[in-house]
């Protein structure tokens, strides 16, 4: 009931923009009631995941789950069936959503119809992958998101988005091809050894599968969400992608297409492969640190405002692609948290750019400095969001790395160790951006924020804070999936035979 | 001859009859309007004749010495009867203000949609030779058919060289088969392969030249030469007609005779199923390389459509298993291209305009912004070829794969991976071009270029030609959505 | 005399090798029209050898082929008269514009 609804709604209204013979004024608008009913939906959800399930099991389901048969041939289903994990990443979907059409009221003066369009369909797109329980629907969405993505980049990205463009979908389409492989390797093999043909994650579970099959279709697997993630050797789409895409492609791109990588990472890979993701672990933990640092790097090294927001992404995922591959809760909660941080946060920061640079129209810092003087309450927005992107107490993402940190440090304390220096550079990066930014001589002068520009970052503030002092919330949703996941507690058992 | 045989021989008599009451018409009254609904007519007659003759008529019966008219060909010719019609309805604006005679036209594509259907369905040399001319020389006609241009008339000489030679070679091929099996027919092919007839050479070059022969009518590489000159010279709708109804008739045959070849003896059965690999791969990648930088969109759509024959033999290699997946597996990848490659060649139709055709893809430039219902089908059409889910293209391609890894052949599996890599290049670049949007221009031009009131109305010179590109897209989406066709008992 | 079959078909052979040379190598468009006549003569010579001790199907695909020969040629040869009419020669290299 609700999973559908949560797809149709931004579809229809995407449709509805895109054939409407409406001013611009008037499309934005209905942009907005979509955008606000999917998030009014969305939180339906988790009401009804949290409260009304452990109450009524029998009627939450029906409304929290859909199954209909798509091709009986190929056993192929629709279904979707979201749990903890998908609510909140569904929550942090639409609640993007609704910011990025409002990022977008000012800054989108040509062709409105078509460009909210897209951004829809790139919803519907992201909420059919975070709610899929079947493989092939999950990789339908998964590749039906790049076109309107692609077009995002390519008709209102900057200069030189046509190369930025290209290159994202390339990346990410010859990534997903090689999961298709694995799906249907993990397809075959499962019906060959059961006798029923099926896509449904929930019963390709039980595959035998020998280990080194297991191996190799993991690996297919993790390159397309490692792409996505990004992790290092496959990150360099992003930081082109998001350079060159207009704020709202920005925003949806680090807030909501890399958390697809994460999700899919810790919903499906340590739930089919279990034992081979055991063996992977290690070597996935290291690309995380590797991604940690080098993104630190790599964005200290930027005078591109926007590059260098981009770059903090791969730090900042490097520590989610950490925590998932530490298997236990500690970890998986932090990485959970992280996620969610890290799309406001992000979010935050590409909006704010954007913001700085329709004023400025450059994005160069060495150009910028002195702003605060000038726009104190925009100086004020990036200080808080600075802070959550260097892991302040108080912010939600200081939350979700220390718990990353924490539940590394039980498997491997000499990793925890280097990607602590993470948090080290995070404060580097984030400190000389203010100051190139906002303290120093003042080079130029701006208009501050307008009052609903404020009011787009004082949301993500809000919530980034909240987050930090209160993430019950947040963990008990997750929970729910975690007690009820048979791979994590069977994965608790062996390490619990491994501690002593 | 009896009832059951004329029943099932029915489409396939609609079409041949079709085309000669046209000529016979013609030499009576010249009508460019009567002759291309006629023809119109009388496709979808075949077309609706045929779930009439579902599921084919009993293997058994003289007639069917000639022809095997099972579920496969039956299907195929919905294939290539469907392509024709749409053809057809694609050449009528398409010929209307130029100055060539356009009705024997319509007579052409019925032949040749006759000749394809025959080969379709043949199971014996005489008819595979029969309709391979007759498909070949109907083509040769119909790419020469524009005389006021250079270029039309230099497609048809090519096509007519090649298309010559590959049916001697074919032709001899069949006799050394003859010679080494004493049977004139296919099926019989099997029983001596598999009997431990010795190997002759006889019997390899044979396999090997009709292998070749249908390389050819197929434009794999590297017998793809002719295929970018052809596609550019000939008119758009004929370009249309070689990317379907050719296509289509000449992969239904292949997979016939692989299922053949690939079940014989050890040696013939390696012999067939590397050569088929090499065919493949080679395809594959030299046809999505020669398009990269191609800036001609017809010749872009010739290399694309080699490389997609390349992808649809993956599911052509393991014939010798003969399960019904594989063969819905290349029958649906043969739809959905053909689908997908009518609706590319009738947009470059819709794009052109008084005769000159919109060749180049700077044509193209911000089409989406002057055109954008046109831009939009294009660009679905372009995507469906790149193989993006919501696109009958990516069902295609997804059986395909299905089918490779079936039967673990993992390395043209991962070229297949590899290409669609490559293949978004260009696809991508086109599309970027139309959308590309113009710098120098205002808001408030803007304002007026998006008033989709203006634009949704299809011009009137161009109401058919629009009808049937909505109509195609309908049927892309729905192929990409609910693949019921792919599930057919073949 | 009693050819044997094998024979034959290395005459054949020979021929359509020699007409597959013509196609190739020959820059007159009539020349090259020959020259697919005798591979599609080649390929007609097969099948009578193929079939010489197996009963008349051999003939009947020759008659066949020597049908749809004429058929494929006389559409050539309007083709050549297109050919001629445009660019006032039969030298085939002189429809080769399209490259790419």
């Amino acid at each position: 009931m609700i999973p559908e609804a949560l797809i149709l709604v931004p579809l229809l209204t995407g449709l509805a923009c895109l054939l409407a013979k409406a001013s611009p004024r008037a499309v934005r608008t209905l942009a907005m009631q979509g955008t606000l009913a999917t998030l009014a939906l969305a939180v339906l959800l988790w009401l009804v995941h949290m409260k009304w399930l452990a109450i009524d099991p029998l009627t939450a389901r029906s409304l929290l789950e859909l199954n209909l048969p798509w091709i009986p041939a190929l056993g192929v289903s629709l279904h979707l069936a979201p749990n903890g994990l998908s609510v909140l990443m569904v929550l942090l979907t639409a609640l993007l959503g609704v910011l990025s059409v409002a990022v977008s009221w000012r800054g989108i003066t040509q062709r409105v119809g078509f460009f909210h369009f897209n951004l829809l369909l790139i919803l519907a797109g992201i909420l059919g992958v975070f709610q899929a329980m079947d493989l092939f629907a999950f990789y339908f969405f998964w590749e039906v998101m790049l076109v309107p993505m692609y077009f995002l980049i390519d008709v209102w990205g900057h200069e030189n988005r046509h190369y930025a463009a290209i290159k994202f979908f390339l990346f990410t389409q010859v990534s997903g091809l090689l999961m298709l492989l694995a799906i249907l390797a993990l397809y075959f093999l499962h019906g060959r050894s059961s006798g029923a043909y099926t896509f449904d994650v929930a019963r390709l579970v039980d595959t035998p599968l020998p280990s080194p099959v297991a191996f190799g279709l993991l690996l297919g697997f993790f390159a397309a969400f490692a792409v996505k993630l990004p992790a290092v050797p496959l990150h360099t789409w992003l930081a082109d992608a998001h350079t060159e895409a207009p704020t709202a492609g920005s925003v949806i791109l680090a807030g909501l297409m890399l958390k697809t990588g994460a999700y899919g990472m810790l919903q499906f890979l340590w739930l089919l492969f279990p034992l081979a993701a055991l063996d992977f672990a290690p070597a996935a933990r290291v690309l995380g640190v590797v991604g940690i640092l080098y993104g630190a790097m790599l964005s200290f090294a930027q005078f591109d405002l926007k590059r260098l927001v981009a770059y903090t992404s791969v730090s900042h995922m490097g520590f989610v692609l950490l925590g998932i591959f530490t298997p236990n809760e500690l970890a998986w909660q932090g990485a959970v948290m992280q996620m969610l941080c890290h799309g406001l946060g992000t979010g935050g920061l590409f909006i704010l750019v954007g913001y700085l640079s329709d004023r400025l129209h450059t994005r160069d810092m060495r150009a910028m400095g002195g702003l605060w003087a000038s726009c104190p309450r925009m100086g004020g927005a990036a200080m808080f969001l600075a802070m959550a992107a260097l892991g302040l107490p108080g912010m939600g993402s200081f939350v979700g790395e220390i718990l990353i940190l924490i539940g590394v440090f039980h498997v491997s304390p000499v990793l925890a160790i280097v990607a602590s220096g993470g948090l080290v550079l995070a404060t580097v990066y984030a400190l000389w951006m203010m100051q190139q930014v906002f303290h120093g001589r003042e080079k130029v002068r701006a208009a501050d924020l307008r009052r609903t520009e404020l009011g787009v970052l004082a949301v993500l503030i809000v919530l980034l804070i909240y987050l930090g002092v209160y993430p019950k919330n947040v963990f008990d949703t997750f929970n729910s999936t975690i007690k009820h996941s048979r791979t994590f507690n069977s994965l608790m058992q062996q390490s619990q035979i491994e501690d002593p | 001859m009896m009832t059951r045989d004329l029943l099932a021989l029915g489409p396939m008599l609609i079409t041949a009859g079709g085309a000669v009451v046209l000529l016979l018409a013609l030499a009576v009254c010249r009508s460019h309007a009567f002759a291309s609904a006629w023809s119109v007519l009388v496709l979808a007659a075949a077309l609706a004749a045929i779930p009439m003759t579902w599921p084919g008529a009993p293997a058994s019966g003289d007639l069917l010495n000639l022809l095997a008219i099972d579920s496969w060909a039956l299907a195929f010719w919905g294939i290539i009867f469907g392509s024709a019609l749409v053809v057809c309805l694609l050449g009528f604006e398409y010929f209307r203000p130029l100055a060539v005679q356009a009705e024997e036209f319509y007579v052409l594509v019925l032949l040749s949609a006759t000749g394809a259907a025959v080969l379709a369905a043949a199971d014996h040399f005489a008819t595979v030779f029969l309709g391979l001319e007759l498909l070949s020389v109907s083509l040769f006609a119909l790419a020469a058919y524009r005389r006021d241009q250079a270029i039309s008339i230099e497609a048809g000489i090519k096509y007519l060289v090649l298309a010559g030679t590959s049916s001697a070679l074919l032709l001899f091929g069949l006799a050394l088969l003859y010679f080494h099996t004493a049977s004139l027919r296919l099926s019989g092919l099997a029983g001596p392969l598999l009997a431990g007839h010795p190997d002759t050479i006889a019997l390899y070059a044979g396999i090997a030249l009709v292998l070749v022969a249908m390389g050819f009518k197929l434009g794999l590489a590297p017998m793809h030469v002719w295929t970018p000159d052809v596609y550019q010279g000939s008119p758009a709708p004929v370009s249309a007609l070689v990317g379907s109804v050719s296509k289509a008739g000449a992969m239904a045959f292949m997979v016939r005779l692989a299922g053949v070849t690939l079940t014989g003896t050890p040696g013939v059965r390696n012999g067939v199923f590397y050569g088929l690999l090499v065919l493949a791969i080679a395809s594959m990648f030299t046809g999505n390389l020669l398009a990269l930088r191609q800036p001609n969109i017809k010749r872009l759509l010739a290399y694309s459509s080699i490389a997609h024959m390349g992808y649809c033999l993956l599911a052509v290699l393991p014939m010798a298993a003969g399960a019904a997946l594989d063969r819905q597996a290349v029958f649906y990848y043969m739809l959905a291209h053909a689908v997908s490659i009518l609706g590319a060649f009738g947009c470059v139709c819709a794009a052109s305009e008084n005769g000159r055709e919109a060749q180049h893809v700077e044509d193209y430039r911000g089409l989406a912004w002057r055109r954008p219902v046109l831009a939009g089908v294009f660009s679905l059409m372009l995507l469906s070829l790149a193989g993006i889910p919501l696109t009958a293209g990516f069902l295609g391609k997804f059986y395909v794969l299905a089918s490779g890894v079936r039967n673990a052949l993992w390395l043209p599996a991962v070229c297949l991976v590899i290409n669609s890599g490559i293949g978004l290049f260009y696809y991508l670049r086109v599309l970027g071009t139309l959308y590309q949007r113009e710098e120098a221009e205002s808001p408030d031009q803007f304002a007026t270029s998006t008033a989709p009131s203006a634009l949704l109305q299809p011009s009137p010179q161009l109401l058919l030609t629009h009808l049937t590109l909505a109509a195609l897209v309908v049927l892309l989406i729905y192929f990409g959505l609910m693949p019921a066709l792919a599930s057919l008992p073949m | 005399m009693n050819i044997p079959a094998g024979h034959v078909m290395i005459v054949a052979a020979v021929l359509l090798a020699t007409g597959l040379f013509g196609v190739i190598v020959r820059r007159n468009i009539v020349l090259v029209l020959m020259s697919l006549e005798i591979m599609l003569n080649a390929a007609a010579l097969a099948f009578v050898a193929g079939g010489s001790a197996r009963g008349a199907d051999g003939q009947v695909m020759f008659l066949l082929i020597l049908t749809l020969a004429a058929a494929e040629v006389s559409v050539g040869l309007a083709l050549v008269l297109q050919l001629y009419r445009r660019f006032k020669t039969l030298d085939v290299s002189a429809a080769a514009s399209m490259k790419g």
